[in-house]
Order: C-alpha cells, then structure tokens, then sequence
C-alpha cells in the first residue's frame, strides 16, 4: 500500500504545491520552518481541508486502491470515512471523558458496543503503557502520557495511514528525549503508512527513514537522511542539517559564485553547481597566514553559539560560512563578536556537485 | 533566557501591586452608594414584610396556583429557548453567511426592547386576529393570546436571547481542532456535536439556560399584552405580585420576596458554575 499525495491548495495569500509518495511500513518526516505549510498539508491528507488541484490516494497492488481526494473527479472522502488516523499537535484529548473513553471514543464512533470499545482501548492503553491512567482524565496526564493516549485513541480504529503533527513540539525538553524514544518503538510497531511533520530535524532525524523538506508552500528536497545531509540542494536545507552550501558554476578550479567569488574545490564535472563547506573543515585565524589551503575568506565574527564542548562561528564577508571548532580553540584564539578573522579551507576538503 | 524569565516576573509583580491599590475617594464613595442602593430596597422589603402572615399567605390556593404556573412556564420556556437557541447559536458562531449580522441582532433585539414592546409585537403577529395567527387559528386551532401556551411564547421571546449570546460565545472559545480530531476518529458531523461540542461548552450552556429560566421566571411585560392576565391560566407571580399590592400589599410584599429568594438561589449558584466555567478555560 502506498500514499500518493499530490496536493495543491490555495489558502488566501498561501500557495501548497507538495508531491509526495510514501510506502507501507515507511516512516516520512516532513520538516519545515512554521507557516511552511506542513500542517496544512497533513490536514490535506486527513480531508480536514479539501485540496484545489491534484489527488491524494491510496494505491494497494492486492484490493486496487482508493481515491480520498481528487477534485477534478469530484471525488472528496470526508475524514469521518477515510482510513486515516491522526496525532495532532498538543493532543487534542476530549477533556470530558476519561483516558479510556478517549482511545474508546473511535471504536463507539464507528457503532461498535460501549463494553466492546472499552475492552479493546484498555488493550491499547496497554500496549502504549498506560494500563494505569486508563480513569484519569486528559488534563491529570503528563505531556508524554497525553502523547500515548492520542497515540493508542488514533491507532484503536485500526487506520492504514498514520499523520502525526509535532508530535514532540508541545514538550519540555527534560522529557522530550524519553518520549521520542518510545514513539520510535510505537511508530515501529505500526506497519501501515505513517507521516511524521515537525520543524525540528533531530526528531525528523531519529524518527523519519526518509525527510521532505517543505517551504513556503513547496517541497524544496526530499530523500533519506544520509542523502539530504551529504548533498543539500539549497541554502534552507544545509542550515538545517548545519552546513555550508555555497551556490555557483563550477569549472575546473573549483566553484564561482554570482558575485564572482571563487572557491577552489577539486570538481569532475562544469556546470550549475554546489560548493559543500563543512564546518569542522574551516580553520579559524586571526592573521592571514602562508599554508597550502587554497581558500581564505576574510570576514567578521557576526554569530557565536556554543553547542556541547563545540562552538560554532559564523563568519561574514563576501560569503556568509559557518565554522566548528572547540571551545579551547575559541579561548586561544580569544574571539569576539565583530574581531576579524581568516576562514582558511584546503580545496580538498570542499565537495561539490551538479545543481 | 533567565532574563526574560526575570522581566516576566517583574510584569506580575507590577500587575498585582496595581489590583491591590486603594480605588481613589470620591471613586470609593460612589462605589458605595451604587452598593447601598441595591441593597436598601431588599431591606426595605424585609422590615416591611408581615412575618407573622407569611406561611398563611403563601398557602393561600391563588399565591400557589401563580407559584405553580411561574415554574411550569419558566421552565418549559428554558427548555424550549434550548432546544431552538443552541443550534441558533451555532449557526451565528460557526457558518458565516450574508446577513449573519441581522440575524444576531434580530436574535438578540428583545433583550434591550421593553418587554411591552414586545408583547405588543407578538400580539400584532400572533394574536387571534394577526398577521400570523389568523392563520393558525384557521388552520391548526392553535390559539395563543390569554393561553398557558401564550405565555410560553412570550417568555421564550424575551428569554431566549441570553442563552442565545452566552453559547455563542462559548462556541466561538472552544479548540476547533478538537472536532476535527473527533472527525477523524470516525464521528460523523451529528456524533461530533452531541459528544463533543455540547459537552465542551457544558458550562455555559447551564448557564444560559439558567439565564434564560431566571429571565422568564421575572417576565412581565410581554406576558401581560400578549396573554393577559387570568388566575390559573396566564397569571405568574409577577404578574400576582403587581396586581395584588394594589388589592392586598401584604400578600405582593410575601411573593415578591418569593421571587427574590428563587432568584437569588439561581445567581448563586450560576455564579459558581461561571467561576468553575472560567477556571477551566484558563486551565
């Protein structure tokens, strides 16, 4: 079974032009900055808002497939009908009705008997851990206990699709660790298409096997994790996986920027192209100094952050790069916010490739 | 971070020196006449109540026949403001469609018209020879005016509007998204709304219909033009009480403080449904 969502909508001034396809047993992380459109794409493939243009639909090669949304057909399955079960954000428990009642909600929904319902959501609060809290109601649960009873309350109907909508955003970060954890063992146990959005590329990356990045509305890349962190193609999605990308034409020295700033690289190929700048391969110096490394970028300090034991430095100059280095290395060194300072880069450290 | 933890905090610190700072004088002064006035008349109906007929008064069959007639009326009038103003006020809250102004003022106009304009109203439209009612007496054999029935009408006229206003406003409040993960569960719209909208606004649909009910319990005016005044049959308390003082003050002074000691019941108790309303949604 397999999800093939081509989405486009209009929402006022907003315009949402995402396809995508995701697998059975597959797990999509859609990341984006907020306002990228993402959870209204998720609402999309739920049928809470009705897509302008193209379809959404679930193809089996076994039973055929069916269609949830195609307007141009002038087919539309409400989301009361449609085998789509959702974690929203911040839960949306029914405050009124118990643990239980909430994950049992579904089941009674869909006619099947007050006892029967209550006895399959006491399996799922089971299976989610919570056997204990099935009388407490949604506002005495913690936000990880909330999680897992929307959790048990969205798969208890037994959906083919599952869409979580920032599933860990409404947490602190004290618990976030654990409650990720143990979503990554839940989703796992779910077999049938699941579709995860966030804004936060560490849960995209310990949940997702495979992340599109969403913004403004498009799908800007999309591929594995290990694909998107080694080749980003565009600047939006190298500063999320925390790299440098320098765009330009690339030639046989290396990569020319529309400025005309050159960056020597070692290249098999001319064209349109990206110059790839990790941070942990920029040295740092105060003075411009005789070395083999082919590239020096002089600029100012505009950004320090430390991150652990590491410290991240932007550099601004004619090309904006941020560099890695270690907080012994930043004490030597003495930098301030606004110091000149030397980026030095060896070429060989300096991957680039087609655009 | 720490730092704007501390300016938060500083923020509540401020507001709270503010709501505790003494009201200025003359502010103080009216504030207390405003107080006084509307506790001296209550006082002056208790020193002047004849405390030694009170249990013969309230026993009489007329004073128990408008008690009884009151509460038949009020409630079934509460109820019925219910069953039509929820799904009124659902549609002022949530479908917008052109003239949805007119209709919430519409709705509404009989809270701020007199009472009397309104029964006059009624009886123009609904009245054996009016617009409407004509017809309904030709055609049903439904009579209103000088009916229990009329009564009714005229209560559920001038009551409805409070309950309509208070679940609008709840309606408007609640996490849409709720509904919608509701949907998504399998609820159709009608499941939606009776398991989870109404619940949801539990509070204050009590409280509107406990508006409402206090509302037509007190009417006067509108029940007065459009159904007139008979013992049994149209007579509520108000309308006993009014007709009486001229008759019998002592017997006027013993319902009216009836009618204050149920209204009184009532706003207590809807006070505390409306704190533990608001405590919720704060939560």
């Amino acid at each position: 079974m397999t999800l093939h969502a081509d989405v486009g909508l209009r929402l006022g001034g907003f315009h949402l032009d995402v396809e995508l396809q995701v697998g059975r047993g597959e797990v999509l992380a859609v990341l984006g900055p907020n306002g990228s459109g993402k959870t209204t794409l998720l609402r999309t493939l739920a049928g809470l808002t009705p897509i302008d243009r193209g379809s959404i639909r679930l193809t089996d090669p076994a039973h055929g497939g069916i269609v949830l949304d195609d307007p141009e057909a002038g087919v539309f399955v409400p989301p009361e009908q449609r085998p789509v079960g959702v974690v929203f954000q911040q839960y949306l428990l029914f405050d009124h009705l118990t643990a239980l009642d909430n994950v049992a909600f579904g089941l009674r929904a869909r006619g099947v008997g007050r006892a029967e319902a209550r006895r399959r959501a006491g399996e799922w609060l089971e299976r989610v851990g919570l056997p204990d809290h099935a009388g407490s109601r949604p506002r005495a649960l913690s936000g990880g206990q909330a999680q897992r009873v929307a959790l048990a309350r969205a798969l208890a109907v037994e959906p083919r699709v599952l869409l979580l909508d920032e599933p860990l955003a409404a947490l602190d970060v004290a618990t976030r660790r654990q409650v990720r954890r143990d979503l990554r063992t839940h989703l796992a146990g779910f077999d049938g298409v699941r579709v995860l959005v966030t804004h936060d590329p560490v849960d995209a990356y310990a949940l997702a096997d495979r992340v599109a990045i969403v913004d403004s509305g498009r799908l800007v890349q999309c591929g594995t994790v290990a694909e998107i962190t080694a080749h980003p193609r565009s600047r939006y999605v190298a500063e999320l996986v925390g790299t440098n990308l320098v765009t330009g034409v690339v030639g046989a020295d290396g990569l020319m920027t529309a400025d005309g700033v050159m960056v020597s690289a070692v290249s098999d190929f001319v064209g349109a192209g990206f110059a790839l700048v990790r941070p942990q391969s920029i040295t740092l110096s105060r003075a411009q100094v005789d070395s083999s490394a082919r590239n020096t970028f002089a600029g100012t300090v505009d950004d320090i952050d430390r991150i652990g034991d590491r410290v991240r430095v932007g550099v601004a100059g004619r090309l904006h790069l941020t560099a890695e280095i270690t907080e012994r290395a930043l004490d030597t060194l003495a930098l301030q916010l606004g110091d000149e300072v030397y980026a030095v880069v060896k070429a060989t450290d300096i991957e680039t490739y087609p655009a | 971070m720490s730092g704007q933890h501390t300016v938060d905090r500083s923020d509540v610190a401020r507001s709270r020196r503010v709501g505790r700072e003494r009201l200025p004088l003359p502010a103080l002064l009216l504030a207390v006449v405003a107080a006084t006035f509307f506790a001296l008349p209550f006082l002056g109906l208790l020193l002047r109540a004849p405390w030694g007929s009170l249990l013969e008064v309230l026993g009489r069959p007329s004073v128990r026949t408008a008690l009884w007639l009151s509460i038949r009326t009020s409630v079934t009038a509460a109820l019925v403001a219910a069953l039509f103003g929820v799904p009124l006020a659902w549609l002022l809250a949530r479908i917008d469609f052109p003239g949805r102004g007119l209709v919430r003022a519409l709705a509404t106009l009989s809270m701020v018209l007199p009472p009397v304009v309104g029964g006059v109203a009624l009886f123009a439209s609904f009245g054996r020879r009016g617009v409407f009612g004509q017809y309904l007496d030709d055609w049903f054999g439904i009579r209103l005016p000088f009916t229990t029935t009329g009564v009714v009408v005229a209560q559920v006229f001038v009551a409805m509007p409070f309950l309509v206003l208070t679940v609008e406003a709840a309606l408007r409040q609640i996490d849409h998204r709720v509904e919608d993960a509701a949907r998504t569960l399998g609820a159709g719209r009608w499941y939606v709304f009776s398991r989870v909208t109404l619940p949801s606004i539990r509070p204050a649909l009590i409280a509107g219909v406990v508006l409402a009910w206090a509302r037509a319990l007190g009417e006067f005016g509108a029940t007065i033009t459009f159904a007139g005044n008979f013992p049994g049959e149209t007579q509520t308390l108000p309308l006993a009480t009014y007709l009486t003082l001229e008759t019998d003050p002592d017997e006027a002074i013993i319902i009216a403080m009836l009618l204050i000691a149920v209204s009184f019941v009532v706003l207590v108790g809807l006070r505390d449904r409306w704190l533990g309303g608001s405590r919720e949604v704060a939560g």
